[in-house]
């Protein structure tokens, strides 16, 4: 039998499948958004604003990997979805400068309620070290180390009158492996619910004075210029205060699902 | 615009190649038997290098299933070696550093030479049995071989060229993006398959044919009674380091070349005070044909080398241990060492066309 006929015995196959593939609608997915603050005001890139250590900041370029997220189930176990170290799906390049790279949509995740989700702030060390990516990951886009191989996690730029570099720059570069931090981020006052008529979104603040702030605020007096991982680790830390949820909607999921 | 690497051939070159076709081919007809399984020989060499890992050696690190090679593949890398559209000048290519005569070493130059004249302030090491180890360059900064090429192609001193713009050069090139479609099925042009491409070429530069290897592969004819006296004397003071058979542990360590290093080494990556004035073992293979040696190219000779081990070795906190005091070899144990050294170099390896420049050939 010429293999053309004989693709078509699969045709009817193919029509049931489709069809059943119709029946089960579509979970919506849980849409991230992230809005960049200095505490109570929105960030503005090139407008001047003031550090929780007092100091003038004009900020050029906030730019930092988000990757790898989980979901906390209500009964404590995680979603997660496999991996794949030649995808770049689950890392996110975000860009405070970049509208379009402040949202984005989780890994489908099953129906249920959820109370928390993780994210690796940075590129994890087993992506680091796996040769060429694409997508957030193509270094390309400049959130990579040339002369010590491996992603830059967390970028800022700009500057400060404070700041004793040429041009008075701020030079913020954290990259290298060990300086990745992991957070956990609560969704309350109640849990996320995945649900086939509802669409919900979780709505971050990437606060820069909590990254800078903290017990003891970041001086770019002292500190203008970090672009080794040796000096970038007391940093680190800050990493785990920059994101918060600010609130989450549960809107009715876009068009009305048909069986 | 026509590109330097395929020129168009003129009449008069075909038949000029055609009368050399006619010439080599003729030539070897009349060499009776040996004529064919030279022409055998020609044929195979033609082909795309396939990667295997000779007896005897391990695993190599590189795993190329995420890049398999093919003849387009490999074919393309090999291009974009060679060509110095990828500095931001259209000067330099991987292969002014890299030359195939030296092990794609830079020949004869302490330090590289870049961009613009401006020198490097490290020493090019030949490229060969890259897929073994785990990180490269003296430091030990690239630590995956597919990314290692962002490093000379940002490098200021070296191709000063930035990705983006390198990749809009390859697409609005008027063969590239054909190039790329063979090797990868679409025209698409980034960085993940200009990476690999290269990966393709320099994954398969393997370098197993010395007379060392056909020694260890059982031939005791193929070193002399002196050479092996040279390699029992190797294994004894030199190979903890430069480990059998890659003759790299591919550790970082200081051999005792300075006191205070001019060149932190390995510390600039770990950020490890321990570190400072260390660097990776480098593979011993093709010394001959890697001269000056060292990160920064201080020795001319493989003599200068030895001695260096028997009388120079400078003590430091970095110094490795095995080297405290120098390595004691006397005068006849010396010359048997170093003639065994020059038992290294690959003549086929420097030689084989399938990695010379593509353009150089037509
Ligand atoms: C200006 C000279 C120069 C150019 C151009 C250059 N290299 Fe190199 N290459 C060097 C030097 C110098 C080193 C050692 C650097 C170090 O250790 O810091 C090196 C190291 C390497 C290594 C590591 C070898 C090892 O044993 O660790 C590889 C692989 C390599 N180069 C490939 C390339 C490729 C591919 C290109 C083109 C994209 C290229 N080089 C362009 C000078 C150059
Ligand atoms: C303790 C480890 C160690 C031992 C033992 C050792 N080496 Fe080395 N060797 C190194 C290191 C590390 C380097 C690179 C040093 C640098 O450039 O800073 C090196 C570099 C070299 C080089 C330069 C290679 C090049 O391409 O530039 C040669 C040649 C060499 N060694 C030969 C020998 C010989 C011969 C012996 C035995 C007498 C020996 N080594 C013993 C660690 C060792």
């Amino acid at each position: 039998m010429p293999a053309f006929s004989r693709s078509l015995l699969l045709l009817p196959l193919i029509v049931v499948l489709a069809a059943c593939r119709q029946a089960t609608p579509s979970l919506p997915a849980i849409q991230v958004e992230i809005s960049h603050v200095v505490g109570a005001a929105p960030l503005v890139i090139g407008v001047a604003l003031t550090t929780p250590a007092g100091e003038t900041l004009s900020v050029k370029r906030l730019q930092y990997y988000l990757s790898n997220p989980r979901l906390l189930r209500a009964d404590g176990s995680w979603q997660a979805p496999p991996q794949d170290l030649q995808s770049p799906d689950g890392y996110y390049l975000i860009d405070a400068a970049k509208p379009e790279t402040t949202h984005f949509l989780l890994p489908a995740a099953p129906a249920g309620e959820y109370s928390g989700v993780e994210f690796t702030i940075g590129v994890d060390e087993v992506r680091n070290g796996s040769g060429a990516q694409t997508g957030a990951l193509d270094p390309a886009h400049g959130m990579f180390w040339t002369w010590a191989t491996g992603y830059i996690h967390f970028k800022l730029e700009g500057r400060s009158p404070a700041s004793p570099e040429a041009d008075h720059a701020v030079t913020l570069h954290l990259g290298g492996n060990g300086l990745q931090r992991t957070v956990f981020l609560p969704f309350a006052p109640k849990p996320v619910r995945v649900s086939t008529d509802i669409q919900p979104t979780v709505h971050l603040h990437a606060d820069l004075a909590a990254f800078l702030g903290g017990a003891a605020p970041l001086k770019f007096a002292e500190q203008p210029l970090v672009m080794q991982a040796k000096d970038g680790l007391p940093l680190a830390d800050r990493l785990g205060s920059l994101l918060s949820v600010d609130h989450i909607h549960h809107e009715p999921a876009g068009a009305p699902h048909r069986p | 615009m026509k590109s330097r690497l395929v020129p168009r051939r003129s009449a008069g070159r075909v038949v000029l190649l055609a009368a050399l076709l006619l010439a080599v081919f003729g030539g070897l007809a009349l060499n009776a038997r040996g004529g064919v399984e030279r022409l055998v020989d020609y044929l195979a060499l033609q082909r795309t290098p396939s990667f295997s890992v000779p007896a005897g050696w391990p695993q190599p690190v590189y795993d190329f299933s995420n890049n398999p090679i093919t003849d387009a593949g490999f074919a393309l890398g090999r291009q974009l070696f060679y060509d110095p559209k990828l500095s931001r000048d259209g000067t330099i290519a991987c292969a002014s550093c890299h030359q195939q005569f030296a092990a794609f070493a830079h020949y004869d130059h302490p330090v590289s030479h870049g961009i613009g004249n401006q020198n490097g302030k490290r020493n090019a090491p030949g490229l060969f049995n890259l897929a073994w180890q785990p990180q490269l360059m003296w430091d030990g900064s690239a630590h995956h071989l597919e990314l290692q090429p962002l490093g000379p192609l940002a490098n200021p001193v070296e191709m000063d060229q930035n990705l983006p713009d390198l990749l809009t050069r390859l697409r609005a090139d008027a063969e590239y993006p054909a190039r790329f479609a063979a090797a990868f099925g679409t025209p698409e042009i980034d960085s993940q398959r200009l990476l690999r491409a290269l990966a393709q070429f320099t994954g398969t530069l393997v370098s197993a044919n010395s007379r060392y290897d056909r020694y260890r592969a059982g031939d005791t004819d193929a070193l002399s009674v002196t050479e092996q006296t040279g390699l029992a004397s190797f294994r004894a003071h030199c190979a903890s380091c430069h480990t059998e058979p890659l003759l790299s542990d591919f550790s970082y360590r200081s051999n005792g070349l300075d006191a205070e290093p001019k060149d932190p080494g390995r510390s600039t990556i770990t950020g490890r005070d321990e570190d400072r004035g260390r660097f990776r073992v480098p593979s011993l293979r093709n010394l001959g044909l890697t001269p000056p040696y060292m990160h920064d190219g201080r020795f001319d000779t493989l003599e200068q080398v030895v001695e260096h081990y028997r009388s120079g070795v400078v003590d430091s906190a970095a110094l490795d241990p095995v080297l405290r005091g120098g390595v004691r070899i006397d005068d006849g144990e010396r010359d048997a060492l170093l003639a065994f050294l020059r038992t290294l170099d690959d003549p086929a390896f420097v030689h084989d066309i399938r990695y010379a420049d593509p353009g150089a050939r037509r």
